[in-house]
C-alpha cells in the first residue's frame, strides 16, 4: 500500500507561510511601517538607497559568518580583520594606483587569516571562540602597531576605488548593494542546493554523522573559515572606501553587529540550524531600526539600548515559539 | 487489602496535538512489589511517567497516592511526594562528588545555613552501603560506570525516603553481572516497602523479577496480570495485538565469495589481533557482551578509530586507515549503536538524512537535484514503511524504530558491499524489530556481506548465519548456525 507523503509539491500559501523565515519578514514589515510613519525623511528614495548602502557591509560579512556559524564553528576577528586588510589595500593601492592590486592583497591578506583560524581550531582542536578571540586582540594589537593609531589615507586618485564603496547606480542603487545581492543569491544557492551546503549542514548538525557519513570534517571547517574571513575583507574593502582611507578603529564592534543580526535571523550559535535568507533579513531589521531611529533623531546612546533590547526581544519571542511548537 | 496499595491512576489521559497518547488508563501499585510495564514505542509508557514525574500533566483521571488524591504539577511536587523516576538519560552531574549528586535537591545544612558536608559523608556512606555499593561517596561522578551511576540515582532516591521507584529500561547499558547486582538491589527496595514501576522492552527480565506485569498499546490498557497466572506468548500478543510465531523470518540465501577480511587487526584501546573473513550474502553475527570490543571493531574497521596492527581488505583491496570517505567509496556501511549522537542529524529532513551519504549521486558539478533526491528518498520510504508525513519532516519527530529505517534506508540507497549494524534494535518494539529483521534478510538476499552486531542472544540466533563471539577484543569463539547454542555462545562470550 502507498502511503501518501509530501514530495517536492506543497501548495503555495503552505510554502510561503510555512517557512521559518515568515515571523522575522512580518517583524520586517511592521518595524518598515513603523519608521516610516514616524519619520517623514525614513521612507524617501534617498534615504531607502542610503540603507542598501549601509547594509551592504555587515550582510556580506554575515553570508560567511552565518556559513561558519551553521558548520558548528564561530569567527569573532573579523572586525579586527577589517582594520587589518585595509593595510595592505591602501599601502599597494598608494604605492601602485591600482585598486585591483590593492583589493587582491587585502583578500589574499584575510584568506590567510582565515586559513591560520581554521589551522588551529581544525589541526590543533582549539576551540574557535577562543582562537579568534586571540586573533581579535593580536590583528587589532598588529594595526596599531602599524599604523602608530594614524589613518592611511587614501591618495591613489583610484576612481573604482571611490565607487564601490560611495558610488549609485542611477542615483539610487548602491554599487556595494549590488555587490551584496549577487553574493546573498549566489550563497543561498550554494547552502540549498549543492553539497558543499549539504556538508555545512550536516558538519554543524553533528560532526560525528557527518564522519560515519564519509564527510571529511575538518575540511569542510577549514573552507568555512577561509570563506568567513574572506567575505569579511571583501566588507572590509567597502568600508575602507567609505571611509576614504585605513583606519586604525574601523571595524571596531562589527564582529558583534554581525553576530546580533545573524542570530536575529535565526541562525543559531549551536551550529546545523539556519538559512541565509535569514541572516538578510536579521541584518535588514537592524540596519533599519539603526537608520530609523536616527532620523528619529533618537539619542545615539538611546539608539544602542533600543537596538539591545530589540534583539533581546525578538530571540526571546522565537525560543517561545519553539517551545510551543 | 487496601493498605498496600501505593499508588491507583485512575482513568488518566494525556493528548498532544494530533496524538492520543494516553487513554483512559487505570494502574494499581503495591507497596513492596515490583510492577512491570511493557509496550511497544508509542504504547504510551513514557507519557505515563513522565505525568508520575511531574514533566507532563494529565488531561483526566485521578492519581491516588497512599490513599490520598493527588496533583502532581511539577518534578518537585512528585518527589516531595516520595516518588523518584530515575530515567534512561541519568539526571547527574559529572562533575560533582556522589554525595553531592546523592543530596543534590537539599543538602544537610548547619546551623548558620552552611553546608553541613560531614553529615552528608556520612549519610551517603549508610545508603551506598545499605544497597551494597562499594564505591566512595567523595568520588566523581565522571569517573563511574554506567551502572554505578545508575545507583547513585537510586541512593538519592532512597536519601528522599522514595515510597514509589519509577525505573526507565533500566538495564538497556548494563552488562549482565550489573544487572545481576540491578535486580538484588531492586529485592532490597522490596523489603523496605518500596513499590517499584519498572519500564522496559525486555520481557525476560519481567518473568524474573516482576510480581506484576501491566500491558499498554496505543495509549490503552491491554492487561494487567500477576506473573504468575501469564507468560511471555501472552504478554507479546498484548503488546503488539497479533502473535508472532517467528520473530526472525531468516530465509536462506547462498553464501558467495569474501568480500571483506579483516586480518590480524589491533587497536590501542581495545581489539587484539582480530581476524575475520565475511561473504556476499552471509549475515554474520558478532556477539559479545558490554565492553567486548564490539563497538570499537565496527569503528576500527570503518576507520573512526586510529589502528596499530593488522589490515582491512573490501574485495582485497586494502582500505586506507582511519578514512571514512574511503571506506564509503570501497562499499562500506556502518550503522552506528546511538542513533541520536552518531547516526542522525536530527534538524536536517527525512529525505537530507536518507540521502547523506550517497549525495554525489544525486548532483553533478557539485549541484543537487532536488527532484531527483526527492523521488529516489521516497522510493525508500515506501520500500521500508516509514511511517513520516513528509519528505521535508525534521527527523527528530520520527519514532525510534522509524529512524531506524531512515538510517537502513540511507546505506540501502549507497549500494554497499559490506554493511555493519552496530545494535540495530536496540530500544525499538517488537513490531518495527521484525521489520528490521526482515530487511536485515533482504540486504543478504541482495547480494550484501551483513554483520549484525548485537548483545541480544535471541536475536544473534535468529538472524545470523555465522557467529563470531568476542570478549576482551579477541575473538573466543566461531560458529555456525547449525551448531551454535546459547550455552556455547555465552561460554565463548564470559572467557
Amino acid at each position: 500500500m502507498e502511503q501518501k507523503i509530501e514530495t517536492n509539491r506543497i501548495n503555495i500559501f503552505r510554502r510561503i507561510f510555512g517557512v521559518s523565515e515568515f515571523g522575522l519578514l512580518v517583524s520586517l514589515v511592521v518595524i518598515f511601517a513603523f519608521f516610516s510613519i514616524s519619520s517623514k525623511y525614513f521612507f524617501t528614495v534617498r534615504n531607502i538607497s542610503n540603507i542598501l548602502g549601509q547594509i551592504s557591509l555587515p550582510l556580506i560579512a554575515a553570508v560567511g559568518f552565518s556559513i561558519l556559524l551553521i558548520s558548528g564553528e564561530v569567527d569573532i576577528s573579523i572586525g579586527s580583520l577589517q582594520a587589518v586588510v585595509a593595510l595592505p589595500l591602501l599601502v599597494i593601492m598608494n604605492a601602485s594606483g591600482s585598486f585591483l592590486l590593492g583589493a587582491f592583497a587585502a583578500l589574499l591578506l584575510g584568506a590567510t587569516v582565515g586559513i591560520i583560524n581554521g589551522l588551529l581550531v581544525t589541526k590543533l582542536k582549539i576551540n574557535s571562540l577562543i582562537t579568534t578571540l586571540g586573533m581579535y586582540y593580536t590583528l587589532r594589537g598588529t594595526v596599531y602597531l602599524i599604523t602608530k593609531k594614524v589613518a592611511i589615507a587614501d591618495d591613489s586618485g583610484s576612481e573604482i576605488f571611490f565607487l564601490i564603496g560611495n558610488g549609485k547606480l542611477y542615483h539610487f542603487l548602491p554599487y556595494s548593494s549590488i555587490l551584496m545581492f549577487i553574493i546573498l543569491l549566489l550563497f543561498i544557492y550554494i547552502m540549498k542546493s549543492t553539497t558543499y551546503g549539504r556538508r555545512i549542514y550536516a558538519v554543524g548538525g553533528n560532526a560525528e554523522v557527518a564522519r560515519v557519513m564519509g564527510i571529511n570534517v575538518e575540511k569542510i571547517k577549514f573552507s568555512a573559515f577561509i570563506l568567513c574571513s574572506t567575505l569579511a575583507s571583501l566588507s572590509a574593502i567597502l568600508l575602507a572606501s567609505r571611509l576614504g582611507s585605513a583606519n586604525h578603529l574601523a571595524g571596531q564592534g562589527f564582529e558583534f553587529q554581525v553576530v546580533a543580526a545573524v542570530i536575529l535571523g535565526g541562525v543559531s550559535l549551536s551550529g546545523g540550524i539556519g538559512t541565509l535568507l535569514g541572516a538578510f533579513i536579521g541584518v535588514f531589521i537592524i540596519g533599519i531600526i539603526q537608520n530609523g531611529l536616527g532620523m528619529m533623531n533618537v539619542y545615539t546612546m538611546w539608539q544602542l539600548v533600543i537596538t539591545g533590547s530589540i534583539i533581546i526581544m525578538a530571540v526571546a519571542i522565537d525560543e517561545l515559539k519553539k517551545r510551543h511548537e | 487489602m487496601e493498605d498496600d496499595v501505593l499508588l491507583k491512576i485512575k482513568g488518566v489521559s494525556k493528548e498532544f496535538p494530533g496524538v492520543k497518547a494516553l487513554y483512559n488508563v487505570d494502574l494499581t501499585i503495591k507497596k513492596g512489589m515490583v510492577h512491570a510495564l511493557v509496550g511497544e514505542n508509542g504504547a504510551g509508557k513514557s507519557t505515563l511517567i513522565k505525568i508520575l514525574a511531574g514533566v507532563y500533566k494529565r488531561d483526566a483521571g485521578e492519581i491516588i497516592f497512599e490513599g490520598h488524591p493527588v496533583i502532581i504539577h511539577s518534578p518537585a511536587d512528585s518527589l516531595s511526594l516520595g516518588i523518584k523516576v530515575v530515567f534512561q538519560e541519568l539526571a547527574l552531574i559529572p562533575h560533582m562528588t556522589v554525595a553531592e549528586n546523592v543530596f543534590l535537591e537539599s543538602f544537610p545544612l548547619k546551623k548558620n545555613k552552611a553546608i553541613d558536608w560531614e553529615t552528608m559523608s556520612k549519610k551517603t556512606a549508610e545508603i551506598l552501603l545499605s544497597i551494597g555499593l562499594s564505591i566512595s561517596p567523595k568520588d566523581m561522578i565522571y569517573k563511574l560506570t554506567v551502572s554505578q551511576q545508575q545507583m547513585v540515582e537510586i541512593a538519592r532516591a532512597l536519601s528522599h525516603e522514595a515510597k514509589l521507584i519509577v525505573m526507565d529500561e533500566p538495564t538497556s547499558a548494563l552488562t549482565p553481572k550489573e544487572i545481576k547486582f540491578l535486580f538484588d538491589v531492586i529485592r532490597k527496595l522490596k523489603t523496605l516497602d518500596i513499590g517499584i514501576l519498572y519500564v522496559t522492552h525486555k520481557l525476560e527480565e519481567v518473568f524474573e523479577l516482576c510480581d506484576k506485569v501491566t500491558v499498554l498499546r496505543d495509549g490503552k490498557l491491554i492487561s494487567s496480570n500477576n506473573i504468575k497466572e501469564t507468560n511471555t506468548d501472552e504478554v507479546v500478543k498484548d503488546m503488539v495485538g497479533r502473535s508472532i510465531k517467528t520473530l526472525f523470518p531468516r530465509t536462506h540465501a547462498g553464501k558467495g565469495k569474501v568480500v571483506l577480511s579483516v586480518e590480524n587487526l589491533s587497536t590501542e584501546k581495545k581489539l587484539k589481533d582480530v581476524t575475520l573473513k565475511v561473504h556476499a550474502g552471509e549475515v554474520f553475527g558478532i556477539f559479545g557482551l558490554l565492553g567486548a570490543g564490539r563497538t570499537e571493531l565496527a569503528k576500527a574497521i570503518f576507520g573512526l578509530d586510529t589502528i596499530t596492527g593488522g589490515k582491512i581488505l573490501i574485495d582485497g583491496q586494502e582500505l586506507k586507515v582511519g578514512s571514512t570517505s574511503h571506506s564509503t567509496k570501497m562499499g562500506l556501511g556502518f550503522l552506528t549503536e546511538d542513533r541520536k549522537e552518531e547516526g542522525l542529524v536530527l534538524q536536517m529532513s527525512v529525505a537530507q538524512n536518507i540521502t547523506l551519504p550517497s549525495i554525489r549521486e544525486f548532483s553533478s558539478f557539485g549541484v543537487i537535484k532536488r527532484k531527483l533526491e526527492a523521488k529516489r528518498s521516497n522510493e525508500f520510504v515506501q520500500k521500508l514503511r516509514i511511517k513520516t508525513p513528509s519528505l521535508r519532516q525534521k527527523v527528530m519527530f520520527l519514532s525510534g524504530g522509524n529512524q531506524q529505517k531512515v538510517l537502513l534506508a540511507r546505506w540501502l540507497m549507497k549500494k554497499l558491499k559490506v554493511i555493519i549494524l552496530d545494535e540495530p534494535t536496540r530500544g525499538i518494539d517488537v513490531g518495527a524489530k521484525a521489520e528490521i529483521h526482515r530487511l536485515i534478510d533482504e540486504l543478504a538476499k541482495a547480494g550484501l556481506a551483513v554483520i549484525v552486531m548485537t548483545s541480544e542472544m535471541p536475536e544473534l540466533l535468529g538472524v545470523s548465519d555465522h557467529i563470531v563471539v568476542m570478549s576482551n577484543g579477541r575473538i573466543t569463539g566461531e560458529f555456525e548456525k547449525s551448531s551454535a547454542t546459547q550455552e556455547s555462545i555465552l561460554a565463548a562470550a564470559i572467557a
